[in-house]
């Protein structure tokens, strides 16, 4: 069991490997590992206007599209969480989830059919990027909220906020949103891991000025290895931060709800 | 009346289940515990009071005002949950300065009116704890304090016990008794535990299928329940179909028992209840004191749990059910006293059906 699980390691780490030693490697080309070594690679990244562009439009959609998470997956998860009728709260998990269950392609397809019309000519837009990552993302937020909410007790919270008094703009940001708030910390870290790397959607809908730093590593990989190497290690490095600030988020959050 | 339930029904759409035509009075200062099994309605009673639910029919007064259509946070009641639902994000102290808060009371009162409520339920020095760090005993204390710091109308409590172990129980249920007597507040008491109804409640009111059977001192409920239900709810109980002979005297399929039977006539069929307490366990039939009717039969189980002695005596197809206290010696003969047996009614509530 322990080889097989050191064996599925090595298998796991050896292209991450391979790809950092290539960011140092000064030629790489038709041998196993990569001659020579340079810091040449990452000092290109800085240099290449494209790269940087990508980059910044990856920032941006990354933040949008959290803020509109939140603003719409806050209500949504609450409103879901209070209403009382099991069909309706069902029904609302199955929309939620439903985009998980298509794949991006298929509603990259749809976004490409339906925004190239004269009536909605906007695709290769950035808010229809955004759009795009939203419809992504949100169910990954509404179901952490959902389930937190549920071990929360959240509905017994509000009930007693009410009989203390409590009306219900004073309950939501007094009570549900502080309550919520390592929830909704450690479903944005997904939602920013997911978004950050979301390839497929990004490929077929953003335009030639706001490509997405995965996308544009698909570019790069055409031209020199070391650079495409470089470029992978710098998206490598913020999904790690990512996972992480992620596990100490949910670390915080467990120990606050004891 | 500090809360009047008047015909009170709510059926949860959908379902037979619900409460139906509760009348129930709770005075100024009293505790009511509320008991009965799961599904017996007396959570809906609460939650119907607090606002949670609407009742389909009836009315809900509090000091005389109609409460129909007040959203919870309009009722003016302090309630404490089961789950002790305090806000983790406060401290001790601000849990317990929120209801001040919302109604506008300035910081620095609030917190010192907060730190007064803390006090009073012996938790002095934990205001800045976050709830957390506290136990259950001393979450469920804060979760009372905040229930009463703006001197609500009336005090509702959900089964505020039942995440307890059985030592703090018995410790928080004497604080809640205290802290209620100290705030001389009208209060609805929800629990399924009799001991629990019965050692705390001014009155207790007995539900059973969502219908109210009857409401009383615990030592009435006792002695004198009202029908079978109530009377196998609130403890252990022999009741034997019998059928009055005449006056002063009962017969039953073992034979014939003297009674009180002021109010039955001669015929009418009735169920004769004792409790296993009252039976005198002897050791030989000449031991009989004066009153009541000496009985022997076959000692069929005695088992001995320190502060109870549990037997049963089989007389010809009946089992008779008795508990002593103190007696060590054999039981041959058991004597039931007159007093002992209360006469029932043998038309049962049969609620919805079941």
């Amino acid at each position: 069991m322990a080889v097989l699980t050191y064996l599925y390691l090595i298998y796991l780490a050896a292209p991450i490997l391979l790809l950092v030693v290539g960011s140092f490697g000064e030629v790489w080309a038709n041998s196993l590992l990569p001659t020579g070594a340079t810091l040449h690679w990452y000092a290109a990244l800085l240099d290449d206007s494209s790269l940087l562009r990508a980059f910044r439009t990856s920032l941006m959609v990354v933040s949008v599209t959290s803020v509109i998470d939140v603003l719409v997956g806050l209500p949504a998860a609450y409103a879901l969480h209070t209403q009382s009728r099991r069909s309706v709260r069902f029904a609302g998990r199955l929309v939620s989830l439903l985009p998980v269950a298509v794949p991006e392609l298929t509603l990259a397809f749809g976004f490409i059919l339906l925004f190239s019309t004269d009536a909605l000519p906007w695709l290769g837009s950035s808010p229809l990027l955004i759009a795009g990552h939203v419809v992504l993302t949100l169910p990954y937020l509404l179901n952490t909220l959902l389930a937190d909410m549920e071990t929360l007790r959240l509905a017994d919270l509000e009930a007693v906020a009410g009989s203390l008094g409590a009306g219900f703009a004073s309950r939501f940001f007094d009570i549900v949103v502080p309550t919520l708030r390592h929830s909704v910390l450690s479903g944005l870290i997904t939602v920013a891991a997911l978004s950050i790397g979301e390839f497929q959607l990004s490929n077929l809908v953003s335009g030639f000025l706001n490509r997405t730093y995965p996308t544009f590593l698909l570019q790069a990989f055409y031209g020199a290895t070391g650079f495409a190497c470089a470029a992978t290690v710098v998206l490598l490095s913020l999904a790690v931060a990512a996972a992480a600030i992620g596990a100490f988020v949910a670390r915080a959050g467990g120990a606050a709800r004891g | 009346m500090a809360i009047h339930f008047q015909n009170v029904t709510y059926r949860y759409p959908g379902s037979d289940a619900g409460v139906f035509d509760v009348d129930l009075e709770i005075a100024d200062g009293e505790l009511l515990v509320v008991i009965g099994p799961s599904g017996s309605g007396k959570t809906t009673l609460l939650k119907l009071l607090a606002g949670f639910l609407e009742a389909d029919s009836g009315r809900i007064l509090v000091d005389g005002r109609n409460l129909a259509g007040l959203p919870p946070h309009r009722r003016d009641l302090g309630i404490v949950f089961q789950s002790y639902a305090l806000f983790q994000h406060m401290t001790a102290a601000q849990n317990v300065a929120y209801p001040l808060k919302v109604r506008g009371v300035s910081r620095q009162q609030r917190l010192d009116q907060a730190g007064l409520a803390l006090n009073r339920v012996g938790l002095a020095g934990f205001a800045d704890r976050m709830p957390v760090s506290l136990s259950g005993g001393q979450q469920q204390r804060v979760a009372l304090a905040r229930a009463l710091v703006f001197s609500p109308r009336a005090l509702l409590l959900d089964e505020p016990l039942s995440a307890l172990d059985a030592f703090r129980r018995v410790e928080m249920r004497d604080e809640i008794v205290r802290v209620q007597r100290d705030a001389a507040i009208a209060t609805l008491h929800v629990t399924h535990d009799l001991e629990e109804a019965m050692s705390i409640g001014d009155r207790v009111a007995v539900m059973h299928g969502g219908r109210m059977l009857q409401v009383a001192p615990p030592q009435v409920l006792y002695d004198a329940p009202v029908d079978r239900t109530v009377a196998s709810f609130v403890g252990k109980a022999n009741m034997w179909d019998a059928t009055i002979r005449d006056a002063g005297h009962i017969s039953t399929a073992f034979g014939m028992l003297s009674c009180d039977t002021a109010g039955w006539p001669s015929g009418s069929a009735v169920i004769a209840l004792v409790r296993p307490e009252r039976i005198v366990p002897l050791a030989s039939p000449d031991d009989a004191r004066a009153d009541g009717a000496v009985l022997t039969g076959e000692l069929r189980r005695d088992r001995f749990a320190g502060p109870i002695r549990r037997f049963e005596m089989a007389l010809s197809e009946t089992v008779l059910l008795g508990e002593s206290g103190g007696y060590r010696g054999d039981i041959a003969a058991v004597q039931i006293p007159a007093n002992a047996i209360r006469l029932l009614s043998p038309s049962t509530f049969n609620p919805s059906g079941v």
